[in-house]
């Protein structure tokens, strides 16, 4: 039975539609990342399965009971705020202990669980620290060692990286990754950072405006958008679209840019006729162009290389091709940077394309 | 369930807080025949108990009540309104520009500080003996001039606290802007700090008004006939012969009004300032 | 001339002139109004002097600590202080803990919310001298709380005549006060819950506590400072205590059954014309004071670091 159970939520804030249908399933020791940009309803929607906000319709189940009428202090669920919520004037032992104390346990019992609690989150060493003169991500860990206590059935983190700088932030998210996979507990993470959830997620639910757009494991999100929305939000640098149109010349389709064109005969199978005559995107990662000093492919593509950017071991490319701009990413090229010229391949396999009007992929 | 609970005990809280004014507002109304009934409604109200404040008439309301209340309240009336006036601007313009100074340029010693604290802490009755013979010396016995002093220092410390809070809030960068432009502090005081602080400097005032209207102690100790304030005329209606009720209601209504007014006024102002203005 | 007058201006203008000059009118008011009356104080506490004594304050005979000694041997002083001591441990919790209670009352959103906190503020801004004068009306023998409550809730023989009582008078004298200044213990309070975070809230309702669970163990907690500061502020007013009481029993039934320290003081300065001593007793309460407030804000002031 799957822990968690949303069913067609939908939330009213006055006039303005936070949540507008959303439904979704978690499973047992399954990590679900609702993934969107600020102002989707995502926190909403964590805040309505904590009980803090009530929908105006929908149904949450737990464990299959049905919890609406549940207030958040019966729901036995772990929520991690934003911004940790700690209880300063309580010490880091305190706060674990706190959701402990309310099940009036022996004070043996209590020691022990939150000692168990806090080596498990690591911050066994400032059990007695008070918590004014903690740094971020020992907040943090208290704040998730907190909910944890309690054995919650269901662990729900609001954005917890985002208060994090850059550098600490890669840290932070492999040890919340080892976190997770330790635990074992039915997790739902919210997050506007598509690397977070690519990195920590079981399943993505990318969100906009009150609704899922697409739902799948991070693969698929990756490989297969299903709409011009999730294929921009997803992956970095951002997915080069293009607009396009689709021309059948007899045997051969192609796909005119600017003034070039490019053929994807390979993909006549896959388009099925839907293309014809609607206005297309072609979307390309800058991963599946591959770049070349010379024409070594016969399809390739002239293109004028205008900004190298070094990213580590590879770099990306801003290039322009026949009027066109395009981000490619490849492995460093010496000799190549603004001004040079270079021939480009698409990788067709790879290629999606997109019905401008309706977003939808159509391969 | 619970928001009936709530406001059952709201409306108790409401009555319990209204009883007073309730009560006199009623007596204000009731002729002397009444003045010992508990109605609340007045069966034959009058007005007679506010006019016979401006005019006083013996006996009251065509009753055989006498009263040795022979004057009336519009001598007291507006010497508090002077003294409570002018003590208020004094207070309001030397505790401006101190908190000014302490704010901004950290002026002032312990010594001062000290000082100034210690007119909150230690009850008026102790200075009245020293006070009265002080003032017997320099002939400030039943003047303005004492009384103004006097609430000025009084209320100094709350207009000094006050406004160093309101002060604070506004950002130096303006002002150090303006002196860095070679403008006097004095002139960057007009023409800076005082328009953005206007707010919380009219508040302020209004509520070291209403504490200087109330004002009694002092008021009582100096003033022997010229400089009655309200407040000390209202004490004589109290231990006047003839237990005259209505008038005591009246006057004790007609004192409080522009407390009421002002202090309505100011609600959201006061909030902040008794919070230390450190409302997050 | 003309040079001076320039210097001047130039000197006014300059920051470190301003540093000193923006205290100089507090100093001003302060000096007269506090300071040379204090002086004075101190010295007439010293001699022994009425203004009926036929010479000027300043020819006053010097006469040693005898004044002090009679200070600690006046029964009637004695009972003002513990009078007012029983005043002030009377007044502070019950404000307290009413003004808790209705600042509890009111946390939350309700539909007139605005209404009834103007209600409730209003008697702060009341003329103490008015607030006195009200319940005196409401006590009198045929007034409404006899009338009104008394009667009907208990009874003919019920009625009570509250002023005659000492300790009745003395408890319509509490009573009178903790109507007027709990609401500012409220507004405190209140001031201080609203401003706890509400993620708090939320984490503790998370966490499985309930509403009065969150009160002791996170609101309550978080306003403590703020409340300890305003119990100590009212309560150097409260002892200050002197006009409700000069409206509403003038220090009797009889002599002096209410007389608050402020009231004997009073009394001894323009009503005995005691002037010497009234000064002596006033130096002494104003060293205890001192002292007091001393002790007590020295472990706020240890906290607060």
């Amino acid at each position: 039975m799957p822990k968690l159970v949303v069913r067609n939520l939908r939330k009213l804030f006055g006039t303005f539609e936070a949540v507008k249908n959303v439904s979704f399933q978690v499973e047992e020791k399954e990590t679900l990342c609702l993934l969107g940009p600020s102002g989707c309803g995502k926190t909403t929607i964590l805040r309505i399965i904590a009980g803090l906000e009530v929908p105006t319709s929908g149904e949450v189940l737990l464990d299959g009971v049905l919890v609406n009428d549940l207030p958040p202090q019966r729901r036995q669920i772990g929520l991690v705020f934003q911004d940790y919520a700690i209880f300063p004037h309580l010490s880091v032992f305190e706060n674990i202990a706190y959701g402990l104390r309310v099940r009036k346990l022996s004070e043996a019992e209590l020691t022990r669980k939150v000692r168990e609690t806090a080596s498990l989150v690591d911050v066994q060493s400032i059990l007695d620290a008070p918590t004014k003169k903690l740094g971020l991500s020992e907040m943090q860990r208290v704040a998730i060692g907190r909910s944890l206590a309690l054995d919650p059935k269901l662990l729900l983190l609001d954005e917890p990286l985002s208060n994090i700088d850059a550098k600490a932030r890669e840290r932070m998210r492999t040890e919340l990754g080892k976190l997770q996979k330790d635990i074992g507990i039915a997790t739902v993470y919210v997050t506007h950072d598509q690397l977070e959830a690519m990195t920590l997620a079981d399943r993505i639910a990318v969100m906009r405006d009150g609704l899922i757009e697409q739902m799948g494991t991070t693969s698929e999100i990756y490989d297969n958008p299903k709409t011009l929305f999730v294929a921009n939000f997803i992956g970095s640098p951002s997915m080069n679209l293009i607009d396009c149109e689709l021309v059948y010349n007899r045997e051969e389709a192609v796909l005119k840019f600017g003034d070039l064109a490019l053929d994807v005969t390979e993909l006549t199978q896959r388009i099925e006729g839907k293309g014809e005559g609607r206005e297309l995107v072609l979307g390309v990662r800058a991963e599946d162009l591959s770049l070349d000093a010379k024409k070594t492919n016969p399809v390739a593509i002239e293109a004028e290389v205008q900004l190298a950017e070094p990213v580590g071991a590879k770099s990306i490319y801003h290039l322009k091709m026949g009027g066109v701009s395009l981000l490619a990413k490849g492995y460093g090229m010496p000799n190549i940077d603004a001004g040079s010229k270079v021939w480009a391949t698409f990788n067709i396999d790879k290629v999606h394309l997109f019905d401008k009007k309706t977003e939808h992929a159509i391969v | 369930m619970k928001t009936a609970v709530r406001y059952l005990l709201l409306v108790v809280v409401s009555v319990w807080t209204l009883a007073p004014v309730a009560w006199m507002v009623s007596l204000s109304f009731k002729g002397p025949t009444e003045w010992y009934a508990p109605n609340l409604i007045p069966n034959q109200p009058i007005i007679d108990n506010y006019v016979s404040l401006f005019i006083p008439t013996n006996p009251i309301g065509g009753s055989f009540f006498f009263t040795s209340i022979t004057e009336p309240i519009t001598r007291p009336l507006i010497n508090s309104l002077i003294a409570a006036g002018l003590g208020t601007l004094l207070a309001v313009m030397v505790g401006f520009l101190a908190a000014y100074g302490v704010s901004r340029y950290r002026a002032g010693g312990t010594f001062i500080i000290f000082f100034t604290l210690l007119t909150r802490m230690l009850p008026g009755a102790t200075f009245v003996a020293p006070l009265m013979v002080f003032y017997a010396s320099i002939g400030f016995i039943d003047t303005y001039a004492a009384l103004i002093l006097l609430y000025a220092a009084v209320t100094l410390t709350y207009a000094i606290w006050l406004m160093k809070g309101f002060i604070d809030e506004i950002p130096p960068e303006w002002e150090e802007a303006a002196l860095l432009e070679g403008a006097s502090p004095w002139t960057v005081l007009r023409k800076v700090t005082i328009p953005l602080t206007k707010g919380g400097l009219a508040a302020s005032a209004l509520f070291i008004f209403i504490l200087n209207w109330s004002e009694f102690l002092f008021a009582l100790v100096i003033s022997v006939t010229e400089v009655t304030t309200l407040p000390v005329q209202i004490s004589k209606y109290v231990s006047a012969v003839g237990r005259m009720y209505g008038t005591m209601a009246s006057v004790g209504l007609v004192a409080t009004i522009p407390s009421l007014l002002l202090g309505y006024m100011i609600q959201k102002h006061l909030v902040t300032g008794f919070t230390f203005g450190r409302i997050r | 001339m003309m040079k001076t007058t320039n210097r001047l201006t130039q000197w006014v203008g300059k920051t470190e002139s301003f540093k000193k000059l923006s205290t100089l009118p507090l100093s001003l008011v302060l000096n007269f109004v506090l300071i040379v009356p204090f002086a004075i104080m101190i010295f007439l506490s010293f001699t022994r002097w009425e203004p009926l004594s036929g010479y000027d304050w300043w020819h006053a005979p010097i006469a040693g600590i005898p004044r002090f000694v009679e200070a600690f041997g006046d029964a009637r002083l004695l009972w003002a202080l513990i009078r007012t001591t029983i005043f002030v441990a009377v007044v502070l919790p019950v404000e307290f803990l009413l003004g808790l209670g209705m600042a509890l009352l009111f946390l939350g959103d309700f539909r007139g919310k605005k209404g009834f906190t103007s209600v409730i503020l209003y008697p702060m801004m009341m003329p103490w001298v008015v607030v006195g004068l009200g319940f005196y009306l409401m006590f009198q023998f045929f007034g409404p709380v006899n009338l009104l409550l008394l009667r009907p809730l208990l009874g003919e023989g019920a009625v009570i005549d509250w002023f005659t009582n000492p300790v009745l008078a003395f408890v319509v004298v509490i009573i009178a006060d903790v109507w007027q200044w709990t609401p500012l213990m409220f507004l405190i309070i209140y001031a201080g819950l609203a401003a706890v975070p509400k993620r708090l809230i939320e984490a503790a309702e998370v966490l499985g506590a309930s509403s009065v669970r969150i009160l002791r163990t996170v609101r309550l907690p978080l306003i403590k400072s703020l409340v300890v500061v305003a119990l100590i502020i009212r309560a150097l007013e409260a002892f200050k205590v002197f006009d409700i009481v000069y409206i509403m029993t003038g220090g009797g039934p009889g002599v002096n059954s209410t007389e608050v320290i402020s009231l004997y003081v009073y009394n001894l300065a323009i009503v005995y014309h005691n002037t010497s001593y009234a000064c002596a007793v006033s130096l002494l309460i104003m060293i205890a004071i001192a002292l007091v407030t001393r002790l007590a804000i020295r472990p706020l002031e240890v906290r607060a670091e």
